[in-house]
């Protein structure tokens, strides 16, 4: 069936499917990253009990989750410049040979959508930035399996095509058209002993470097936000951490939180629940103040400041009220709605600060003042500011 | 090679399928029609808009020598990929308040300079091409590269096939 006269004809040299599985490897390596730092980070939210969220490294979610984001920004150009590559693809003619071309072509179709709304829409976040008018965790948490599952179904699929660009020199193979190379009768790897095709321009070797200074330039240009020494070469960086009170940003503010009036209250007290209750008022919480620790607070949305904290101990508060290091704990924000409230147990449990201090001066309002929860290696929003009560739950 | 592809297909639909489930299940009617339009628009404005537009570049940027058209679009591709994670950021400058560190930066000054290093740079390489080919050829107004003529744009007409 020949193609009709009007269909898009494609010669561009460049494009090839041994370019395009190198693309696609650099893109499955860093949605592969992405989905698996993104289970890491999903598993701070909820995590079981007999499987409580490790103490240290301290940094370990600082790590994983500056990964992700950052791998995340990148994989936008990536996935844009893999794109371009095969979008002759888009023009094969038939549009489909037999339902299960169709069907193929239909996954193909949901891996664009997916991955595509999927990297914007957690650039959104991570910019503070809501154009889609849904809850982003639970739609983000869904289409890191549909982009994981397609990504896995694509390589299934299109494996003969992979084994072959991979096995292929970038200059050699073939020119992808909208036929496909294995019946392209001028298609280099079919032909026989053909000389490479010419890209007198830009050539396919070239396509790869600079798609690598590219992703480098943007990874060099917005990481300053959670790596410090490149805080200076931040030109594109979404946070700059010094830039925040005490040098720490925020992620939510007391006026966003609706706390500024009561968070300042002089009669302000800590209720500890548990077996044995007491509470405690702001001159004692102040008088008790004598250990410190230097820990990362690392965001979700990918940036971290390390910063040095002092105040008193979870566990010491807990014990007193009839817990021990083994109890499960629930500390409870002045918040009056949002993300108020957060679970602690286990090694970060015994590792917890309640801080009054930070950076060596009293907290700022929106840092959490009075008091506030910081753990190691546990995401911003869990370090749960402006505490109105812990209370022992088993 | 067909047990891999049986593998990654089985795991494939089942983690697409998981995934299918959380959604329907975790997210409100409303929401999930929201997310369905946003699939749909993400591939129709990048097959139908976003690709045409850079086909269109392209053609533009075939009339360029091949020689020099090398640096040119290698320059572009790179601040592109600069370009397309700044300009949200650009628009969005200012609007959180300030504690949050966020978005404090005129980054549209920050993109101008990077793009300028860019230019820099590709220009500095074409530079070098340029003077090094000369030097290998001995005859300084000869074309260094034989191929630089006219080309085939992309996409041509439907001709023989």
């Amino acid at each position: 069936m020949d193609r009709p006269v009007f269909w898009p004809h494609f010669s561009s040299p460049v494009r090839s499917t041994a370019l395009t599985a190198r693309l696609g490897r650099l893109i499955g390596i860093a949605i592969g990253i992405c989905f698996l730092t993104g289970l890491l980070s999903h598993y701070q939210y909820g995590p079981w009990r007999w499987l409580p969220e490790p103490a240290s490294p301290a940094w370990g979610y600082r790590l994983t989750q500056g990964v992700h984001v950052a791998t995340g920004m990148a994989a936008i150009p990536l996935v844009l410049i893999k794109l371009w590559s095969v979008y002759p693809n888009l023009f094969r003619w038939p549009p489909a040979r037999s339902v299960k071309h169709a069907v193929e072509r239909g996954t193909v179709g949901l891996l664009v959508a997916a991955t595509l709304v999927q990297l914007v829409t957690g650039f959104a976040n991570a910019l503070n930035w809501y154009p889609f008018r849904w809850d982003f965790v639970p739609v983000h948490w869904a289409l890191a399996w549909v982009v994981a599952g397609s990504v896995l179904l694509h390589i299934g699929v299109k494996l003969p095509d992979i084994v072959y660009g991979l096995q292929t020199r970038v200059a050699d193979g073939d020119v992808l058209s909208e036929i496909p190379w294995n019946e392209n009768p001028v298609s280099h790897s079919n032909a026989g002993q053909v000389p490479p095709p010419a890209t007198p321009a830009l050539s396919r070797r070239d396509v790869l470097t600079v798609t690598g200074l590219g992703l480098g330039a943007v990874v060099i240009t917005t990481v300053g936000q959670t790596v410090k020494p490149l805080e200076p070469l931040g030109l594109l960086a979404i946070r700059q951490p010094h830039r925040g009170p005490q040098g720490v940003p925020v992620n939510r503010t007391a006026e966003q939180a609706q706390v500024l009036t009561i968070a300042r209250d002089p009669a302000w007290r800590l209720l500890v629940r548990g077996p044995r209750p007491y509470e405690l008022s702001l001159g004692q919480i102040e008088a008790r103040v004598e250990h410190q620790a230097w820990l990362p607070i690392a965001c979700v949305e990918g940036w971290s400041a390390l910063a040095h904290w002092r105040g008193l101990r979870l566990v010491d508060l807990v014990e007193r009220a009839g817990g021990n290091a083994d109890s499960v704990v629930r500390v409870r924000s002045l918040e009056p709605a949002g993300f108020n409230t957060s679970e602690i147990f286990g090694p970060q449990l015994s590792a917890a600060l309640l801080a009054t201090h930070l950076n060596g001066a009293r907290l700022d309002i929106d840092h959490g003042y009075p008091l506030r929860l910081i753990a190691p290696n546990r995401a911003g929003v869990l370090n749960t500011k402006w505490l109105s009560s812990i209370e022992v739950v088993s | 090679m067909k047990t891999w592809r049986i593998v990654l297909g089985v795991l494939g639909v089942s983690a697409v399928a998981f995934g299918t489930v959380e959604l329907i299940t975790g997210v409100p009617l409303p929401s999930l029609l929201r997310v369905a339009v946003w699939l749909a628009a993400a591939v129709i404005i990048h097959d139908a808009i976003w690709s045409p537009g850079l086909i269109g570049a392209g053609a533009l940027l075939s009339r360029v020598p091949a020689r020099g058209r090398r640096y040119l679009q290698g320059g572009l591709i790179v601040a592109g990929a600069l370009t397309v994670i700044a300009v949200p950021m650009i628009y969005l400058r200012g609007q959180q308040p300030p504690g949050k560190a966020i978005l404090l930066q005129d980054v549209g000054a920050n993109l101008a300079l990077l793009i300028v290093i860019v230019a820099a740079v590709s220009g500095a390489a074409y530079g070098w091409r340029v003077v090094s080919d000369r030097g290998r050829r001995g005859a300084p107004d000869v074309p260094a590269d034989p191929g630089s003529g006219p080309e085939p744009v992309d996409p041509e007409p439907a001709r023989t096939r």
